[in-house]
């Protein structure tokens, strides 16, 4: 289901103006794709981070100049110190078309006692219908054994969902972890080194 | 100790200190991050310090990624030397933290623990830092 979002024009373009639209709590983005002119708008802010707080790859109704469209958040930028949302790129997308997105991996579950498990691919490129791209894969990691390694090919991805990703690229990794261990060699021999260049 | 094994200049200029982080500023391996809010010089004792009080408050389990190597010297002339005579000698090796750096992640513990070790490591460092989780995040 797209959220609709009531977009206007930008008619004025440069860092003063994206700045003046950020000051009036708007989000300067672009909207392309399909072969067509880009387009520039001003998105309302605060409906527009609820959105993508809710799904990355949110697909978003934009009503502007008396008409609508359907898109899909291809990239945002975001302050890194305030996260502040500062320009977002709009793609352009028909209802049932295949989309390219990539989705966050997330496990379930504990593994079994004394083992952790560390996600290895922290998010997969998948093919999906724009209008139901699915918002995370799950793998279950209950009860999995030292040396168990989730594959690609053993995830269960939503149905209509593909990937194009090596079958046999490791997901999720299960181990033991190591106590704390001083690298007293690794120090020992950087020291050295520090040392030696000193004395050249 | 992080401390570079070859360098292709004994002694350097300071680091420029200041801009935010163009790279690094997302949580890229483990569950739970430090990242910095604002800018400094982080020396390898101080992320050597950071770490094992985030180890040790782990104990077993979990793990842990430092995301910084400290690749630049800062030089210090001795105390009570007249000036002059060429640059001091290298004193410290740091890391140039620029706003927004991701310092360290760690995976493989619940969050309350994450939370607790990574605020023992946020004690060891020498500027403004925060907790961050990964977006998405576990179920």
């Amino acid at each position: 289901m797209a959220d609709s979002i009531a977009a206007e024009l930008r008619t004025e373009f440069g860092k003063g103006a994206a700045r003046r639209a950020r000051r009036a709590k708007k989000i300067p983005a672009v909207l392309y794709g399909h072969g067509t002119n880009p387009v520039h708008l001003n998105l309302p802010s605060h409906e527009v981070f609820l959105v993508i707080k809710q799904s990355a790859n949110a697909v978003l109704d934009i009503a502007f100049d008396g008409k609508s469209e359907l898109a899909l958040v291809k990239s945002v930028q975001k302050d890194v110190v305030s996260n502040d949302i500062e320009h977002i790129d709009l793609l352009l997308v028909r209802r049932g078309e295949k989309v390219t997105v990539d989705v966050a991996v997330v496990t379930e579950g504990e593994s079994a006692p004394g083992t952790i498990h560390a996600v290895e691919l922290q998010s997969l490129t998948v093919l999906a219908e724009a209008t139901s791209i699915p918002e995370r894969i799950v793998v279950s990691v209950e009860g999995l054994e030292e040396g168990t390694v989730v594959r690609v090919a053993d995830l269960e991805l939503p149905e209509g969902t593909t990937t194009e990703v090596d079958p046999e690229a490791a997901v999720v990794l299960v181990t033991v972890p190591r106590g704390e261990e001083e690298p007293e060699d690794e120090a020992a021999e950087g020291e050295a080194a520090a040392e030696e260049s000193e004395e050249a | 100790m992080l401390i570079p094994r070859r360098t292709k200049h004994r002694k350097q200029h300071h680091p420029r200190r200041t801009g935010a982080a163009t790279g690094g500023t997302a949580i890229s391996f483990g569950d739970f991050g430090i990242q910095a809010v604002e800018g400094g010089y982080l020396t390898n004792r101080q992320i050597e310090a950071a770490r094992i009080a985030m180890t040790r408050h782990i104990k077993r389990g979990g793990k842990v990624w430092i995301n910084v190597y400290p690749d630049r010297p800062l030089t210090k002339k001795p105390a009570e030397t007249r000036m002059g005579s060429g640059k001091g000698s290298v004193e410290w090796w740091i890391a140039n933290i620029k706003p927004g750096r991701m310092l360290f992640e760690l995976a493989g513990v619940p969050e309350p623990l994450a939370r607790e070790a990574m605020r023992r490591a946020q004690h060891k460092l020498p500027m403004k830092t925060r907790f961050v989780r990964r977006e998405g995040g576990d179920l």
